[in-house]
Order: C-alpha cells, then sequence, then structure tokens
C-alpha cells in the first residue's frame, strides 16, 4: 500500500513541474495524487519472478536511420513561432548561474 | 585542526565523465546536419534545427545507425561489453536550452559496460584505469549573453544547433590519482576517438567535456586515513581547466578538512564550477538528485539489440589504435617507449609518418630499418619546425616522398647529419626533389681529400686550445675540432673522415 504522499513531497513535485499551486491546490493534489499512486501500488502484489523486464510495449527493435543528411527548417519560420527573438536566436529570461542545464 | 595528529600524506582519488560528441553527418534522434561535423562546424545561430529539435508537437525521434555504432565502436576499443539490448529513457529538467523538457539518454541498460584504458606513463609503464559505462545521449542547445560583436545582452540568448548532436558519456572508476592522469586520460581518449573516426576532439568546439569526482584520501601521522567529501566539477572544456581544477580541489580539499575535519558521507557531494580567471573552483548551486529527473523508458523509442553478427561487422572496422601501434613500433623497429609514444600521440602525424615509412619500404630497404631512422628524423628535424611553426609535422609542406629522399641520402653517405636537418627544413618549403635541393645548396658531401684538409687546418687555427688538449690526452678535445669542420664546411664535410684527418694532422694518428 502506497503510503499518503506529505505536502512537501507534493510542493516539490510541483517545484520540478515548474507548477506554482496555492495551499488549497496543494491539499487537492495531495489527496488526487495519493489516489493515483494506491490505484498504481496495486500491481506490486504481481508475482514477476523470472518475468524480464519489458523495455517496450512493442516487438519491434533497431528501428535505425541511415545517417544522411535530410532538411532542417528555415530559420525565419523557427523563429517566427518563438515567443521572443534577439537577431538569429531565440530570447529568453536571463538564467542564471551556469552555461548548461545539469 | 580536529585532530592533534598532522597530515603525512594526501592522495587524489579521481573518476571522470567525458562527453564526447560524435560526428555524425546527421543527429542522433532526426535528420537535420550536426553541427559536430566538420562540415557544419560554422553553421548560422539556430540553422541546424528541425522539428524535433525544436520539439515541434508530434514529432517522433528515429535513432541515428551511424552514431551507435560509432558509440559501439568506442565501446569496443575500450574493452567494453557491448550490451545485447540497450534502451532509451528520458531524463526530464527544464532549461531553455533542452526544448522538449527531457534529454533522452540511457540510464539503467547502456550500450557499453566494464572496459578499461591503459594509460602510458612517463617512464613507459602504463596505467589501468577502468571504465564503468559509455551511454548514448543527446546533446542540448546553447545558451549564449552576448549578441554577436561582443555586446552584453540582458537575457539568455538560445542557439539549438547543438542541440540532439549525438553524445557519447563515458563514466570511469576512480581510478585516477593525480591531474596528469587525467589529463593523460583525456589526451589518450581523444587520441582513441581520432583514430577511430568517431570525433576531431576539438577543445575549443566543445566536442570534449569533462567532469571529474574529485576527493583526497589523507593520510595522519597516527595512522588513520580520512576521505574528503566528493566533489564534481562541471563542464571543462580544456585540459588545462581540467588540471587547474583537480590541481585546486586537491589544495583546497586538504585546507578544508584540516578546518573542520569534514569527512565523505552520503550526501555531501557537492558541485562546483571552474573560474577560468581567478583560477579557482566556485560551489554551484545543490544538484537535482537523480530522482528528481524522473527517468522513465522513452515510449517513442524502442530498444536497440546488438546481434554478435552486428557487433563483429563493426568490431571489424576499428582500424590499428594508437596503444597497438605503440608496440608494433617497439617490436618491429625497435624504437624506445618514449619515441613510439611521441609518434602515436596524434593521429594525422602518426599516419605521416606511417607514410613516410611506406615511402621509404617501396624505395627499398628493410622496415624496420626505414622505421628507425624516419623516426628520428621526424622527431628531431621534424618536431624542430613543427614546434617553431606551431603545426604538426604532417602540415609542414614536407611530402612521404622527399622525406624517403633525405633518408636514402643518409643511407648512402651522400649527406650527414647536419645538412639532413638542413635538407628537411629546405624541403617544407619546396616541392622540389632532394638530391636536387640538395645540390643546389651545396649540402651534399664533399669526399676531396683536398678540401678536408683546407677546412681541418680552418678548424684547427679556429680552435687552437681544442688542439693542445687533444695534444696533450684530452681524447674529447676531439669533438669541438669535427664539430668545427662541420661548421666551416656547413656540414658537407664528412665527420667520420674529418676526425680521422684531424686525429692524423695532431699527430696521434
Amino acid at each position: 500500500m502506497a503510503e499518503r504522499l506529505s505536502l512537501d513531497e507534493v510542493r516539490h513535485v510541483a517545484k520540478l513541474a515548474r507548477l506554482r499551486l496555492t495551499n488549497e491546490e496543494l491539499e487537492q493534489y495531495r489527496s488526487q495524487l495519493s489516489a493515483v499512486l494506491e490505484h498504481i501500488a496495486k500491481l506490486n502484489e504481481v508475482d514477476v519472478a523470472g518475468v524480464e523486464p519489458m523495455a517496450h510495449p512493442s516487438d519491434v527493435t533497431n528501428r535505425l536511420d541511415e545517417d544522411v543528411v535530410g532538411e532542417s527548417m528555415p530559420v525565419e519560420q523557427l523563429l517566427a513561432i518563438a515567443p521572443a527573438v534577439e537577431g538569429q536566436f531565440l530570447a529568453v529570461p536571463k538564467v542564471l548561474g551556469e552555461e548548461t542545464g545539469p | 585542526m580536529t585532530t592533534s595528529a598532522s597530515i603525512v600524506t594526501t592522495r587524489l582519488k579521481i573518476g571522470m565523465e567525458i562527453h564526447v560528441e560524435l560526428a555524425t553527418k546527421s543527429k542522433m534522434f532526426s535528420r537535420s546536419a550536426n553541427l559536430a561535423h566538420p562540415d557544419h562546424y560554422d553553421a548560422a545561430p539556430n540553422s541546424l534545427v528541425d522539428p524535433m529539435v525544436a520539439a515541434l508537437p508530434g514529432v517522433l525521434p528515429v535513432m541515428n545507425k551511424q552514431a551507435v555504432e560509432m558509440a559501439m565502436m568506442v565501446g569496443i576499443a575500450l574493452g567494453c561489453t557491448i550490451a545485447r539490448v540497450s534502451k532509451w529513457d528520458r531524463k526530464n529538467y527544464f532549461y531553455p536550452d533542452l526544448p522538449k523538457g527531457y534529454q533522452i539518454s540511457q540510464y539503467d541498460l547502456p550500450l557499453c559496460c566494464d572496459g578499461e584504458l591503459h594509460i602510458p606513463g612517463a617512464d613507459g609503464t602504463t596505467k589501468r584505469i577502468g571504465i564503468i559505462r559509455a551511454h548514448l545521449e543527446e546533446d542540448t542547445g546553447k545558451l549564449g549573453h552576448e549578441l554577436p560583436g561582443g555586446k552584453p545582452y540582458n537575457g539568455s540568448l538560445v542557439d539549438l544547433n547543438r542541440a540532439g548532436t549525438p553524445l557519447l558519456e563515458i563514466v570511469t572508476h576512480p581510478d585516477l590519482e593525480s591531474a596528469q592522469d587525467a589529463v593523460t586520460f583525456g589526451k589518450e581518449l581523444r587520441n582513441l576517438c581520432r583514430f577511430l573516426g568517431v570525433s576531431e576532439g576539438i577543445m575549443q568546439r566543445g566536442h570534449m567535456r569533462f567532469e571529474p569526482n574529485v576527493n583526497v584520501i589523507i593520510r595522519t601521522d597516527d595512522g588513520n586515513e580520512f576521505a574528503t567529501p566528493i566533489v564534481e566539477i562541471k563542464n571543462l572544456n580544456s585540459f588545462r581547466a581540467l588540471r587547474g581544477a583537480i590541481e585546486h580541489e586537491h589544495k583546497r580539499q586538504v585546507e578544508a578538512w584540516a578546518e573542520e575535519g569534514v569527512v565523505q558521507a552520503t550526501g555531501l557531494k557537492s558541485t562546483r564550477g571552474w573560474d577560468d580567471a581567478r583560477l579557482i573552483t566556485v560551489l554551484q548551486r545543490e544538484k537535482e538528485e537523480a530522482d528528481d529527473y524522473r527517468y522513465f523508458p522513452d515510449p517513442d523509442l524502442i530498444p536497440v539489440v546488438v546481434s554478435d553478427e552486428w557487433r563483429q561487422n563493426v568490431a571489424a572496422r576499428i582500424p590499428e589504435l594508437p596503444m597497438q601501434r605503440r608496440r608494433r613500433y617497439q617490436e618491429q623497429y625497435k624504437l624506445s617507449a618514449k619515441d613510439a609514444l611521441a609518434l602515436t600521440d596524434d593521429r594525422d602525424p602518426c599516419m605521416f609518418y606511417e607514410q613516410c615509412v611506406d615511402a621509404c619500404v617501396a624505395g627499398r630497404g628493410s622496415q624496420a630499418q626505414v622505421g628507425s631512422a624516419c623516426a628520428k628524423l621526424l622527431l628531431n628535424a621534424g618536431a624542430k619546425r613543427a614546434n617553431e611553426r606551431g603545426c604538426g609535422v604532417h602540415e609542414l609542406g614536407i611530402s612521404p616522398g622527399q622525406v624517403a629522399q633525405i633518408i636514402e641520402l643518409r643511407d648512402q653517405e651522400a649527406i650527414g647529419s647536419t645538412a639532413a636537418d638542413e635538407l628537411f627544413g629546405l624541403l617544407c618549403d619546396s616541392d622540389d626533389n632532394a638530391q636536387a635541393v640538395a645540390e643546389q645548396h651545396g649540402l651534399l658531401q664533399v669526399r676531396d681529400e683536398g678540401q678536408l684538409d683546407r677546412w681541418c687546418e680552418a678548424a684547427i687555427e679556429a680552435q687552437p686550445q681544442a688542439a693542445d688538449d687533444f695534444r696533450s690526452g684530452k681524447a674529447a678535445a676531439i669533438g669541438r675540432l669535427v664539430g668545427q669542420v662541420m661548421k666551416v664546411s656547413r656540414g658537407q664535410a664528412d665527420a667520420k673522415a674529418a676526425k680521422e684527418k684531424l686525429t692524423q694532422k695532431l699527430g696521434r694518428g
């Protein structure tokens, strides 16, 4: 049985998803997510000893493309759908700290 | 100091994560051109983007066969087991250089596992560095904070050209014991990738990035050992930064331990960045835990299954590797470990050397003999000029055929070693035959007895002290006189004949 999520856990998951939640919403998601987890936890009851883990429901493997250069989008087309641009770059609010992500 | 004992030794313990951009023609999961391929190095910002890279709705990734095979080649060359089944996972996090909101990577079933790389030491021995795994993933875009021309921009500028470049992440065991080990490992791995043709390894273009995990084992005089907390240093993109960051961490961690006495424990690992201007490492924000990335199998991609046949097929395409060539040069050409290492530490000069040997063999001669003669010429006359001109020996302008001609003139004793060196220099700027250039510049050895006699007279006159020393029994003084003969003859005298002549003249013949 899955234990009921703590408020801190819900806050943490919301932060990872970049969601700003009110206290009311935190409570609401706490019960909803807990119920989802409890439902999924039923799977723990299945005996899977000796069963190979499945990476994908399809039996198909090795769908590979040859390494041949295809088309890129025209730059104008990419820039046209961006919320903000600066020259040929996509412009976003300043990211402090490091050059790249984790 | 938390203990009254004093420090006897401090020993670095370093494991590395290395990211290598693979130089396929197209991206990892779509067919837009790859920034890490030489054809696209200088592509205009955001010109190598397709709907998959931009994460437009409805797109589906399709693996690049060549990227998988390049990763297999590196894995096989590192002695790794190639997984029969590997799969793709999503690593979720939000960052402007990652339009999908997740990076496609391999979490629990990487393509390559359990390998090793033997790095050469200065003394001719090698050290085994264990490889834990090597897995494939996709690179992210790049964030800048300056407009073209260097004007600062109050925000971040995203260029997605690099997003989707196939990236091989290689993880080592903590077997490296010094900054020098880490640098040697990095260079050896880069060289290996170049020989395999999977990456040009140009550091300035970010083709390779290093993330060392560093801590220090401190021994005190009361016989105790302490391990300092592990620090991960992010994104080092030059060998200078790699060396500097590790050396700084060594010092900093020992000082921090002496002051606070904190030792390694779960949850104490921290992340630091390298400040290239101040030459120190700086604490960065705490890294998200692995759980926070919410890895899960990517439903858009199916597993890769590598049959024995496919693996053997890829293995058969692996050329002779630098470490194998190194061994062969020592056995076949009787080269010293040091010379063999110098000839193989970079692909292009090494290939040039082999072309020179081939050109000599085509002319005549046993391979063992010309192998050693070419090595000597390239490591002396060649290395000197390559160093002066700041290029590789293969870029000096002299051709393998011309090198072979110099070796042949030397073999026929038509030129001396000084003349060979000068001729090498002249041929860097000439397409003419070595014999013709040697004649034109008077470099061929003169066998005229009268001429040799006159040069010897001149040498004795110029170096009376050496002549006296020799007469009074100091045999070594003859060297100065022979040197003088070679100088006045501009290398045209035969040193052996000059020595005989001088000995005769000074009455000791």
